[in-house]
């Protein structure tokens, strides 16, 4: 059994949604049980991140992490999905892994997701920003931009995007 | 004890780009280290939803003036990891061919700068004249001494002339005998060992709480390589050796970038071979992307770059995500700027060799009466001549 099965077994119904692609899994896991499935990655799989991603979709926010195996150079991918997208707060995943200060203060920056028992939580690129931002950089994509029906995607998840029409 | 704070920057004339460090010293001793970004506005994540697939590769190419080919390269990655297009095997030796050249000039650039900041110009004159010959190759190769233009979905853009092949060879002979003589300098110059020797040390255990990448990572004793561990392009055909040292200092990371330079002569040297033999197309034809995610990653100079795309279908990327590796490796000032010198903060800070571009690449000053969607800067640049030409006119 490869390090990837075991994982998958060891995490169980943690993990839903999973997409196989060649040395790339991305699978959904609840906010609940990220740090879990996070502490297994970094701590017992020795895997590094390199870094998360935020999105805004049509039904909430979502965070994407990338967690590379440098052994096997596959990537472990979880993915939370924040259906409140007027509060929305995921736990933080600094306290197992430091390097995630400044990944989750600049998803904090654009996206306005909350991230709990994060040691500094404020903004990071725009922390003296010229125009004094009150708001998270997202609601001014949201203004111009426009709806995806999602299921094209194959995600089945429809959400929008900034683009010009 | 008496904590005084010195501010650094955020525009210095130390620095060559706009960033902010807070040193809190006790006498000469730093004890801590607080970093602000955020002065360049850049908004790249945000125009490349706007661009064509094709487009978005010029435009990350334009992210940083050293890293011109890592990011495209990362970002084609990701486009080719949405549906597993296979690339020509020539088009793979001259991607690496690029990829390894850019290496040895930003290694070259860095090592100067270095040299420059402990104020031994002599080796920052010596090294940035022999980096000068890589430009000449890169511009023998893609008619550009940077922003090469050279990466394509599918392959490359432009092919190497096979006439060109030996003056290129004839550059690199030069420069392998230079950099075998720089290499030797770094190690037995007693000026750069007690000058740098023990200075800023990353430990090994926190390059992987900070998730380092690169030289960074390496020199602290971290074997990780995208080019051996993820092999894309010709990097599981060429024999080359990732070269890992141990003690984490800045010392340590001088001579691992030395000695990837040599490595890096070595695989354009196996580059360069192939291609006299290697013949077929430079270029896949992708007509479409499937809708779906990709993820694209590079071992820049400075480290991992990793690029992430979400396509649904159309001819534009949906999410452009761009992770620099100075992202994760300014970071780690936190842990490698405590406990030093002041004198010593300068070359430490410089250590990762940080590229502010590439970490602020994604933020953007938004006015919400102008939108810079909007803008139309053609119009604003015939106002001004417009406006400049009136009063040249009216003061006659």
């Amino acid at each position: 059994m490869d390090k990837s099965e075991r994982f998958f077994e060891a995490m169980g119904d943690k993990i839903s949604n999973r997409i196989n692609k060649k040395k790339r899994f991305y699978f959904n896991v609840k906010n609940e049980d990220l740090r879990e499935v996070v502490n297994y990655l970094f701590k017992t799989m020795g895997c590094r991140l390199s870094t998360a991603t935020g999105m805004e979709m049509y039904h909430g926010l979502e965070i994407l992490y990338h967690f590379s195996d440098d052994n096997t150079g596959i990537y472990f991918c979880p993915r939370v999905i924040i259906k409140d997208k007027d509060h929305p707060k995921v736990k933080s995943i600094v306290p197992i892994v430091k390097g995630a200060e400044w990944i989750e203060r600049e998803i904090f920056d654009f996206w306005g997701i909350e991230f709990e028992d994060h040691p500094r939580m404020e903004r990071l690129l725009a922390l003296h920003h010229p125009q004094n931002l009150k708001e998270p950089y997202r609601f001014r994509r949201s203004s111009i931009g426009n709806s995806c029906s999602g299921e094209s995607c194959g995600l089945k998840e429809p959400y929008r995007f900034g683009r010009e029409s | 004890m008496t904590i005084n704070k010195i501010p650094i920057g955020p525009f210095h004339p130390l620095l060559e780009e706009a960033e902010y460090f807070e040193l809190k010293v006790d006498g000469e001793t730093v004890v801590d280290i607080d970093m602000e970004i955020g002065w360049m506005h850049r908004g790249h994540e945000f125009i490349s939803e706007m661009k064509t697939f094709t487009q978005s590769i010029y435009l990350v190419e334009r992210i940083c003036g050293i890293c011109s080919t890592s990011h495209p390269l990362a970002c084609v990655h990701a486009i080719e990891d949405i549906d597993n297009i296979e690339i020509p095997i020539r088009a793979r030796y001259i991607r690496t061919l690029v990829g390894e050249l850019e290496r040895i000039h930003s290694h070259l650039l860095w090592l100067g700068l270095a040299g420059h900041f402990i104020g031994y110009d002599t080796l920052w004159m010596w090294v940035w004249k022999y980096r000068e010959p890589v430009l000449q190759m890169f511009e023998i190769i893609s008619g550009n001494r940077n922003h090469y233009g050279m990466m394509r979905v599918g392959g490359v853009a432009k092919d190497v002339d096979p006439v060109s092949i030996p003056d290129l060879k004839k550059n690199l002979d030069m420069l392998d005998k230079k950099m075998v003589m720089v290499a030797n300098v770094v190690r037995d110059d007693p000026v750069l060992r007690s000058r740098l020797k023990g200075v800023g040390v990353l430990s090994h255990d926190d390059a992987v709480a900070y998730c380092a990448t690169g030289p960074t990572s390496r020199a602290s004793g971290v074997p990780w390589d995208v080019r051996r561990d993820e092999p894309t392009d010709a990097y599981d055909l060429v024999d080359f050796e990732v070269i890992v040292l141990q003690n984490g200092d800045v010392y340590d990371k001088m001579v691992l970038r030395v000695l990837e330079v040599i490595e890096s002569v070595k695989i354009i040297r196996q580059c360069l071979e192939k291609l006299k033999t290697v013949q077929g197309s430079i270029l896949n034809n992708v007509k479409e992307i499937s809708p779906g995610e990709g993820i694209g990653i590079y071992e820049a100079p400075r480290g991992e770059v990793f690029h992430y795309i979400r396509s649904d279908g159309t001819n534009r990327p949906i999410r452009h995500k761009v992770r620099a590796p100075s992202f994760v490796n300014i970071p780690t000032y936190t842990v490698s700027c405590k406990g030093i010198p002041v004198a010593d903060a300068l070359i430490t800070l410089a250590s990762v060799d940080p590229c502010y571009c590439c970490t602020e690449r994604s933020l953007k000053v938004v006015n919400k009466e102008n939108d810079p969607c909007s803008i139309d800067l053609l119009k604003i640049s015939r106002e001004k001549t417009e406006r400049i030409r009136r009063e040249i006119n009216g003061s006659k």
